[in-house]
């Protein structure tokens, strides 16, 4: 089983930086703002206003080009016994 | 017939009956009512249980199968239920919704915002079209609505449609919420692709039925005027479409198809159908 740790204090401006989001094959990962306002919209190079998750975790092969291209070094992949499938 | 025909169409498809596009859509807000929170509409309510399920996948796979049974009944659907109901529909369909529908939007697309972090700010980034008096309140949320909508008159919205369709996009017709008349209400034409297109995603790799339905047709190739060229095969969004090598023709698994057009409108032949889905006696009953 895969897991995929994020070290939030490193990602801070995920949906501006979108790096792992888009190299993912398995389109893993999911942002979102982290408070939607009435009449203000949230600006995305403010750290701490997005946040980035392994949403479709179980579709996640490992292949660690998450890592890799992550220019803060937060993504970690942990593999744990059983399979994902 | 299709059960949310049957249910909400008053006699025609449930999405050209007008009742589902009545104006009356938010409850009235009284005097002493706390605002709402982000997060308490129909849309963001189906969206958390179906993380649930996604997350029950890999924890409990017991328990992920009796979420998905249950997701997929059909009072779980708007409006008798929490689940944000979606059906597929082709071009043609889409444009018919065009002439109903009042105001249309182009707006951004949240699926693509949340999952590949695409930006779409203004009309001629947007690739998605919002239907309805939703779209007069994007001035309120601008996070969701982001650089606000693009409204457009029916033409207009049908030959936006044609262009996402020529591009690749498959179509859903969504909904949020209920009407005043008891139907779903008619939210949205979404231009969909996998994977990240959220409710495409639910439904084949989660088995998540109601969030996209397949529509009323079923592609078919006709074998002779077909030339083998292949387009149709990049077009499918839902791996129904693979390219037979030894009748060098596309081959079509009816059961897997959902009845977009996506193949017919791009095949330079002719060669594709659309055939009504409930002429099938083994596909009437799969939606």
């Amino acid at each position: 089983m895969i897991k995929i740790e994020i070290d939030a204090s490193k990602c801070t401006t995920p949906f501006a930086c979108k790096k792992c989001l888009q190299v993912c094959p398995q389109a893993v990962f999911m942002v979102a703002a982290a408070k939607v306002e009435k009449f203000k919209e949230t600006d995305p190079k403010m750290p701490g206003n997005y946040f980035l998750w392994a949403h479709y975790i179980d579709k996640c092969t490992g292949c660690g080009d998450c890592v890799n291209v992550c220019p803060e070094g937060a993504i970690k992949l942990v593999l744990e016994e059983g399979s994902n499938g | 017939m299709c059960w949310v025909c049957d249910e909400y169409g008053d006699g025609t498809r449930w999405f050209l009956n007008p009742q589902n596009y009545a104006r009356f859509m938010y409850t009235v807000k009284r005097p002493g009512d706390a605002p709402k929170e982000y997060g308490s509409d129909p849309e963001a309510q189906s969206g958390r249980i179906l993380g649930e399920i996604m997350t029950a996948k890999m924890q409990d796979p017991e328990k992920f199968a009796e979420l998905v049974k249950k997701a997929n009944q059909r009072d779980m659907a708007f409006p008798k239920g929490p689940i944000q109901l979606a059906q597929t529909v082709t071009l043609d369909e889409a444009k018919e919704v065009c002439d109903i529908s009042y105001p249309i939007a182009a707006m951004f697309c949240l699926c693509r915002h949340h999952v590949r972090a695409q930006e779409e700010t203004n009309e001629h980034e947007y690739s998605c079209t919002g239907l309805g008096v939703g779209m007069f309140k994007s001035e309120r949320w601008p996070e969701r609505y982001k650089g606000g909508v693009h409204f457009m008159d029916a033409d207009e919205a049908k030959e936006w449609l044609a262009k996402w369709d020529k591009a690749g996009f498959m179509h859903l017709l969504m909904t949020f919420g209920a009407s005043p008349s008891g139907g779903p209400y008619m939210g949205g034409i979404c231009n969909c692709s996998y994977p990240d297109c959220l409710a495409v995603r639910g439904r084949l790799d989660y088995g998540l039925e109601l969030n996209a339905l397949k529509g009323h047709y079923v592609a078919k190739v006709d074998y002779d005027l077909c030339n083998g060229c292949g387009i149709c095969v990049q077009r499918c969004q839902f791996g129904a479409l693979k390219f037979e090598v030894v009748k060098d023709r596309p081959n079509i698994d009816q059961f897997r198809c959902f009845g977009c057009g996506l193949c017919q409108s791009g095949c330079p032949q002719n060669a594709i159908t659309m055939v009504e889905r409930e002429s099938f006696p083994a596909l009437k009953e799969v939606w």
